[in-house]
C-alpha cells in the first residue's frame, strides 16, 4: 500500500485521535488533522492531502458545508472526500450520498480495518 | 457517492489494542462525562424540566458515544447511545415510561464504560 497523507476533520478528540492511530501505525500513512471545519478548509489548502475524512456532524460549519467549500475552491476540490457519520439510518444516508462525496463511512469504524475502508472506497491498489 | 463502508473485526492486532488502550484512558473520563450529561437530561426530563438546551447537549453526547464506542470495541455502548440518541429526540411531552427508559439506558451505559 502506497503511503498516503489523509486529513481528518473531525470536532470529537477521541475519533480524531483513533483514527489518526489507525492509519499512522496500521497503514504508515501520514496523518494531519482540524477541529472543525474552516481548519479543515485551511491545512486541506496547505498540506494538500489525497483524501480528506470529514465528519458530518460538527458545530459551525458542519460536514455537508465544509465539503461544499472544498469543492468550491479550485484548490481543493479535486480532492477525494469521505463523509464519516453516526448516522446509520437509510435516509440520512441517502440525503449524503446526494452531496456528491466519493463514499460514506460509518462510525464507528474498525481501527484495524480504516485504511483498507479508505483505500476501497477509493480504488487506491 | 461510490462506497458505503462498515467493516467491523472484533479482534484488532495486539500492538494496536495496547495503543487503543492508551487512548481510553485517555478519553475515559470525557466518555463519562458525556454520560453523566445524559443522566442529568433524563432525570430532567423524569422531572419534567428539561431544557432545549439541555436536549440538544444530550443529543450530541449520544451521537458522539455512538460514534466512539465501537472504535474501542464497544459495539454494545454503541447501540444503547444509539437508543439514547433516537429517543432524546422524542422527550418532548411528559411520558413516565420514557423517562424511566433514558434513566435505566444512561445507567447501563455508565457501567458498561466504568466496567471496561
Amino acid at each position: 500500500m502506497l503511503a498516503r497523507k489523509i486529513l481528518i476533520i473531525d470536532d470529537e478528540d477521541d475519533i480524531r485521535e483513533v483514527a489518526r492511530l489507525s492509519l499512522e501505525s496500521v497503514a504508515g500513512w501520514e496523518v494531519v488533522s482540524a477541529g472543525c471545519g474552516a481548519q479543515g478548509m485551511a491545512s486541506a489548502q496547505k498540506h494538500r492531502p489525497d483524501a480528506i475524512l470529514l465528519d458530518v456532524m460538527m458545530p459551525g460549519m458542519d460536514g455537508p458545508a465544509t465539503f461544499r467549500e472544498l469543492r468550491k475552491n479550485p484548490a481543493t476540490a479535486g480532492i477525494p472526500v469521505l463523509l464519516l457519520t453516526a448516522r446509520a439510518q437509510g435516509a440520512d444516508q441517502r440525503r449524503l450520498a446526494r452531496l456528491g462525496a466519493d463514499a460514506v463511512l460509518l462510525k464507528p469504524f474498525d481501527p484495524l480495518t480504516l485504511s483498507v475502508q479508505i483505500s476501497g472506497a477509493l480504488g487506491w491498489t | 457517492m461510490n462506497a458505503l463502508v462498515n467493516n467491523m473485526d472484533p479482534h484488532p492486532e495486539p500492538d494496536l489494542n495496547a495503543a487503543l488502550n492508551q487512548l481510553w484512558l485517555r478519553f475515559r473520563s470525557n466518555l463519562i462525562e458525556r454520560v453523566s450529561t445524559l443522566e442529568s437530561a433524563a432525570a430532567a426530563f423524569a422531572d419534567q424540566k428539561l431544557s432545549r438546551e439541555q436536549q440538544e447537549a444530550a443529543f450530541a453526547a449520544a451521537h458522539n458515544l455512538a460514534g466512539v464506542l465501537g472504535t474501542f470495541a464497544m459495539e454494545h455502548g454503541t447501540v444503547l447511545a444509539h437508543q439514547l440518541e433516537m429517543l432524546f429526540g422524542f422527550a418532548r411531552r411528559p411520558n413516565r415510561q420514557l423517562a424511566e427508559r433514558l434513566c435505566s439506558i444512561s445507567a447501563e451505559l455508565r457501567a458498561l464504560i466504568e466496567s471496561r
